[in-house]
This record gives C-alpha cells, sequence and structure tokens, in this order.
C-alpha cells in the first residue's frame, strides 16, 4: 500500500496537498487571467463584473493578430529569438570548453583563474554594465547583435555549473579515451560533452529564460527601434503614455510569455542525473 | 635485451618519492603480475608503462625503443581499468570501437575487428547494449574488447576483477588465462590479491614501498623468498615468525636459542655469515607437524603451546596456537587434529626453515634450498 504511496490519509498529507494547490493556484493565476482577459468580448476585462473565464475566441485571435499585423511585435520575435539562441550557443561553446579545462586538467594558476571566475559571479550585473557598454560602443557594436549577444556570452554562472558536472566525470574515462588515441578535442567532443549532457540542457534552458526577459542590456546597447527585442516592445505597450486598451496590452503580454512557457513545458522533463556514474562500477 | 625494459626508474609527486630505482625485464608473452599492499606504488609503474604517468628518471623502453616522450595512444599498449572506463552513453559497440573510430579507421574495418573481439570475449548479443544495461562481468568483457581491438603490443590490466564479487573473480580469472594462451601477448597485470597473483603469473613482481622486493616464478617466490615482507606477503595463511637468536655460527650448522620463548635446535645450514644475535625464523604452516602433546621429539625442532582457536575448513584445519612467549603460529593440520584450550605439540620441518636477519633480509646457508 504505502509502496504506491497511498498509504492512511493523514492531515499532514492533506495539508501538503492544500499548501501545493494554492501555490500552484497562485502561480497560474496571473498567466489564466492574462488568458481570460485577451480571449473576452471587447470591453469585458475593464468592466465591473469580469469574468474567470474566456468569453470569445474571436475576439483573442483579433487581438492577436492587430498586435502581429499593426506593430512591431513580429520583428521583435525574430530579434529576441536569435539573440536568445545565438546567446545560448555562446555560453554553451564557451562555457562547455572552458569547463573541460578547469574540471579535468591540471594547468598552471589554474585555481587562481577560477577563483576570478566565482569572484565575477558575485559583483552584480548592474555595476558591470556602465564599463560593458562602453567597451562595446567602441568597438563599434551599439545597435548590433554582436553587440547584444557577445558580451553575455561568457558566463560565470554557466562556467560554474558546468565544472561542478564535469568533476564528476571519472577520470580514468578521460584517461581511457586518451589511450585509445583521442586527442583533445575529440576527448571533449565524444567524451565531455555528451557525458554532461544534462547540464548543458539545463544551462541552456536557464540561458533560454534569462536572455529572453533581459530587458536592461537590450534597452542600453540597442537603442534604435530596428533593435528592440520583445521584452522593449511590451515595455512600450506597459509605457504609462501608451494608449493601448487593457486587452492589446495583455496580447502583447502573452505572446511574450509563450515561447518561455513552451520551452519549460518541453524541457521540464530533464532531471540532473549524472549518467556519468552508470557505467563505471559493477 | 628484453621486450619490455624499465631501467632505474625512479618517480615523484612533488617531493614525495613513490617509486624508486626499478629494475624490471619484460619478456615477449609473458604474464607478469605486479603485487603489493595498497600505496606500494604498483599501479602508478602501470600508468608510467601506458604513459598516463611521466617517469621521473630512468627508461622505460618497448622492443628497443625507449618510450618515455611517446604519447600514451602510440605505445602500443593499452589498459583495462578497475573502473572500467566504460563510456556511459556509447552502446558496447561504440565502446569497443571506439579507438578505431578515432584513428579514422573504415567502417568495414572497425565492424570485422569488433566481430573478432566480440567472438573471442562471447560478447555477440551484447554489442547492442549500453553499459548501464550490462553485469559486472560483462562491463569487464567489453572493457577487455576495448583493449584487445587495438591489438596492442602489451596488455596493462590494472586491478581488473576487484569490482567483481568472489565467484565471478574465480571465472574471470580463468578466462584472463585463456585469452592470455590463446593471444600469446605480453600482459602486465596489477593487484593486491596475492592468490590472484598467484595463480595467473608467469612472473610475480612483489612491490613495497616503491620498490620491487622481488621478481620471479610465484613458486620460486613462495619458496625462496628473499626476504621477511615477500616471505609474509605470499601465502595463506601467512608464513609464520619466530623470533629466536642465533647463539653459534659453526662450520656446518647454527646453533638457535629462545625459540618462541624457550626452545633451542641445531639448523644444518653451513656458510652463514650473520653474526650472533636476534634473528626470525620463518616457517609455513605446512612446514609445522602437530602432534599429542609428550610425544618425543625425532631430532628436530619441537615447540610446546596451547591452542588458541581452530579453524576448520572441511579438508584441512587451521590450528592457531600460542607460544611460551606469547607468540601466535597457524598450523596447517587434518580435520579434527586439535581442540581450542589444549596443549599441543608442534615438529617444525628444520630443513624448510628460513632465516630472517633483524634488517627483514633473508639469511642464505647453503643447505637453505633443499627440499
Amino acid at each position: 500500500m504505502s509502496q504506491n504511496g497511498a498509504g492512511p490519509v493523514s492531515v499532514w498529507k492533506i495539508l501538503k496537498w492544500v499548501v501545493a494547490l494554492l501555490v500552484a493556484a497562485i502561480a497560474i493565476f496571473p498567466i489564466w487571467w492574462m488568458i481570460n482577459v485577451v480571449f473576452a468580448l471587447p470591453g469585458e476585462p475593464v468592466s465591473l463584473n469580469p469574468r474567470l473565464w474566456p468569453t470569445s475566441l474571436s475576439a483573442g485571435i483579433a487581438n492577436i493578430h492587430m498586435i502581429f499585423a499593426q506593430t512591431e511585435f513580429l520583428r521583435a520575435y525574430g530579434i529576441s529569438v536569435a539573440y536568445a539562441l545565438l546567446t545560448i550557443a555562446g555560453v554553451l561553446v564557451f562555457g562547455s570548453l572552458a569547463a573541460f579545462e578547469f574540471s579535468l586538467f591540471e594547468f598552471p594558476g589554474r585555481r587562481v583563474l577560477f577563483g576570478f571566475v566565482l569572484l565575477s559571479l558575485m559583483v552584480p550585473s548592474a555595476v558591470t554594465i556602465i564599463p560593458a557598454y562602453l567597451l562595446t560602443s567602441q568597438l563599434g557594436w551599439l545597435n548590433t547583435m554582436q553587440g547584444l549577444v557577445v558580451p553575455g556570452i561568457a558566463s560565470a554562472f554557466g562556467l560554474f555549473m558546468l565544472v561542478q558536472f564535469m568533476r564528476a566525470i571519472p577520470k580514468d574515462m578521460i584517461e581511457a579515451a586518451r589511450l585509445d588515441g583521442a586527442n583533445h578535442f575529440q576527448i571533449y567532443w565524444h567524451v565531455a560533452l555528451p557525458l554532461s549532457r544534462n547540464a548543458v540542457v539545463t544551462l541552456a534552458i536557464l540561458t533560454f529564460i534569462q536572455t529572453w526577459g533581459n530587458y536592461m542590456w537590450p534597452l542600453i546597447v540597442g537603442s534604435n527601434a530596428e533593435m528592440y527585442t520583445v521584452s522593449q516592445v511590451v515595455g512600450l505597450f506597459n509605457s504609462p503614455l501608451s494608449h493601448h486598451t487593457v486587452d492589446t496590452v495583455m496580447t502583447a503580454n502573452l505572446l511574450a510569455a509563450i515561447p518561455p512557457l513552451v520551452f519549460f513545458l518541453i524541457f521540464q522533463r530533464k532531471i540532473i542525473q549524472g549518467i556519468a556514474m552508470s557505467g563505471t562500477k559493477g | 635485451m628484453a621486450f619490455l625494459e624499465i631501467s632505474s626508474v625512479s618517480k615523484s609527486f612533488g617531493t614525495l618519492p613513490v617509486l624508486s630505482d626499478i629494475d624490471l625485464d619484460i619478456e615477449q608473452g609473458e604474464f607478469v603480475v605486479f603485487v603489493g599492499p595498497s600505496g606500494c606504488g604498483k599501479s602508478t609503474l602501470l600508468r608510467m608503462i601506458s604513459g598516463l604517468e611521466d617517469v621521473t628518471s630512468g627508461t622505460i623502453s618497448i622492443e628497443s625503443e625507449v618510450v618515455n616522450d611517446v604519447e600514451p595512444a602510440q605505445r602500443g599498449t593499452a589498459m583495462v581499468f578497475q573502473s572500467y572506463a566504460l563510456y556511459p552513453h556509447m552502446t558496447a559497440f561504440q565502446n569497443v570501437s571506439f579507438g578505431l573510430r578515432m584513428a579514422r579507421k573504415p567502417r568495414d574495418f572497425i565492424a570485422g575487428k569488433v566481430e573478432q573481439a566480440a567472438a573471442i570475449l562471447q560478447l555477440d548479443k551484447l554489442l547492442g547494449r549500453r553499459p548501464g544495461q550490462l553485469s559486472g562481468g560483462q562491463k569487464q568483457r567489453v572493457a577487455i574488447g576495448r583493449a584487445i581491438v587495438r591489438e596492442p603490443r602489451v596488455f596493462l590490466f590494472d586491478e581488473p576483477l576487484s569490482n567483481l564479487d568472489a565467484e565471478l573473480r574465480v571465472q574471470m580469472r580463468a578466462e584472463l588465462m585463456d585469452l592470455h594462451r590463446r593471444l600469446q601477448t605480453t600482459m602486465i597485470y596489477v593487484t593486491h590479491d596475492q592468490v590472484e597473483a598467484m595463480t595467473l603469473a608467469d612472473k610475480m613482481v612483489v612491490m613495497s614501498e616503491g620498490r620491487i622486493q622481488q621478481a620471479g616464478p610465484p613458486l620460486t617466490l613462495y619458496d625462496d623468498p628473499a626476504n621477511r615482507f615477500v616471505a609474509g606477503f605470499i601465502g595463506s595463511p601467512k608464513m609464520n615468525f619466530l623470533p629466536a637468536r642465533l647463539a653459534a655460527v659453526r662450520a656446518d650448522s647454527v646453533q638457535l636459542e629462545g625459540i618462541g620463548g624457550t626452545a633451542s635446535a641445531a639448523l644444518p645450514l653451513a656458510g652463514i655469515a650473520s653474526e650472533a644475535g636476534a634473528i626470525e625464523i620463518g616457517i609455513r604452516p605446512e612446514h609445522l607437524r602437530l602432534v599429542p602433546d609428550g610425544s618425543e621429539s625425532d631430532g628436530g625442532l619441537v615447540l610446546d603451546g596451547r591452542v588458541a582457536l581452530v579453524e576448520e575448513l572441511g579438508a584441512e584445519s587451521f590450528v592457531h596456537m600460542d607460544l611460551a612467549d606469547g607468540t601466535r603460529i597457524i598450523v596447517r593440520a587434518g580435520r579434527d587434529a586439535a581442540r581450542p584450550e589444549h596443549a599441543v605439540r608442534a615438529f617444525i620441518e628444520l630443513e624448510r626453515a628460513l632465516l630472517f636477519g633483524r634488517d627483514g633480509q633473508r639469511i642464505y646457508g647453503r643447505s637453505a634450498r633443499r627440499r
């Protein structure tokens, strides 16, 4: 009985469920409300008696169509997707290559260098944003994709996370590959990287969520409207001087929230579990 | 020149010396076992041969070529790790073929080689599985397969059986012997298990504290150990060591006194260079004979004591016996040979007794090798 998790119902168990459901409701409600507002008959969201469920599918579709057809939203979408994907690619490539060296090999200055990396984790990004802006500006990268992406590629957090994970890869495995004639890059590519797959996927998800929602850096480096990301466009909708109605603003918000939601739903099953150990001991 | 020659090799990690002055010749096709307690440097020596560890000083050469600075993959050695070190994300086939794939060999060639190795190791049906789906013994075979396909000049095994249960270990041991017989390739094997070493080795290299204590055929080391360490390390149960005093050295014999407290005997050893003083007598459990208390001596050495405990193994028993001075010795005897707390008497086959000096080195006499 208890093996199936269906033991006797205790007060404690009921309490746990109540708390879990409450937390879930609180988390879901804003999203639900957003959907509710978008798919509502015009005028209903601001009425004194709003409904808790969608009332008009066609009104919602019309809202979405309006956003895509009459605003810069689609272009911003493209910019945001490119920004996120390029940043993910950069973070993964540089992070995993650096983590491979830091975690599996000895070289002079390794500890000191890694100490610097950890140190940079403790500096808030707001502190580095002005020097980063000046540097980007001097490179002539303002209002360019590389200006948006490159400064975010050196991720201390990503490196730290991958190093922690790769440290668990047995040294024997690296040595076996070396004896098998694999060169340095082949060891990285065929052994270390596949064994770190879970960590790499997790880092990709976290990087996506972070870049998609990043507001400050795109705002500073991409002042030109052509480089606006989704978060900035949504910001425009939300600004005090905008003349959009609530349902239009909510539609913009909903469209901005969909990619991370989908992303999360696809990858939430990716639980971090080291497959590195499974092949070693009998 | 020997097939694999290790000369004056030393190794230290920083300031910590782990191996000093290792000299060893290994012939082609020989099965050599490095054995010793943990921390004796045997695995380090193996890793130095493989190239995974640098040589601090001295040279290692294979077929007359010094390989000190040759990359591990180019040495023609293949290693089987204690942990097997299989790649968990690859199938057995991919694991076995990894080295060939890295060398960009043609697909057909790789398939043929893997098939061949799989046939030798009875892996045919397991090639599609991942390490997580294999048992310990099967993983071990895949790891050996990975070594075989490289057709190495020297196989290196680093405690490959220590993760297996006792029954499987015996079985894998037999398979390794069979593999060696069929491939006729030089194999170097590291273990801390002296039974494994005795059964597998053509040449057994006993190591301790970063030095080779003695190297030779297992039975030679068993019968004729060079020092107290080797004598005590090989054999189960261990050799008995009895404190004694060398009272007088004559031309054709030595007089020993205070053996195990009180006993004394004249040992028919000639040409002993040692001076009078404290020594130890080494005698294996099977070279002691239990007789009823009060039996008359037949001219050999007689030890009186009390039975502390008896280990019954069915066919034989090991009788632990306390001597007058508290020294405990083990006598190999038949079934029901003694009962605890009873007084017993043991005869020593004197011609089998070995003498060790205070420094642990063997004191050789001319007739010491007589059997």
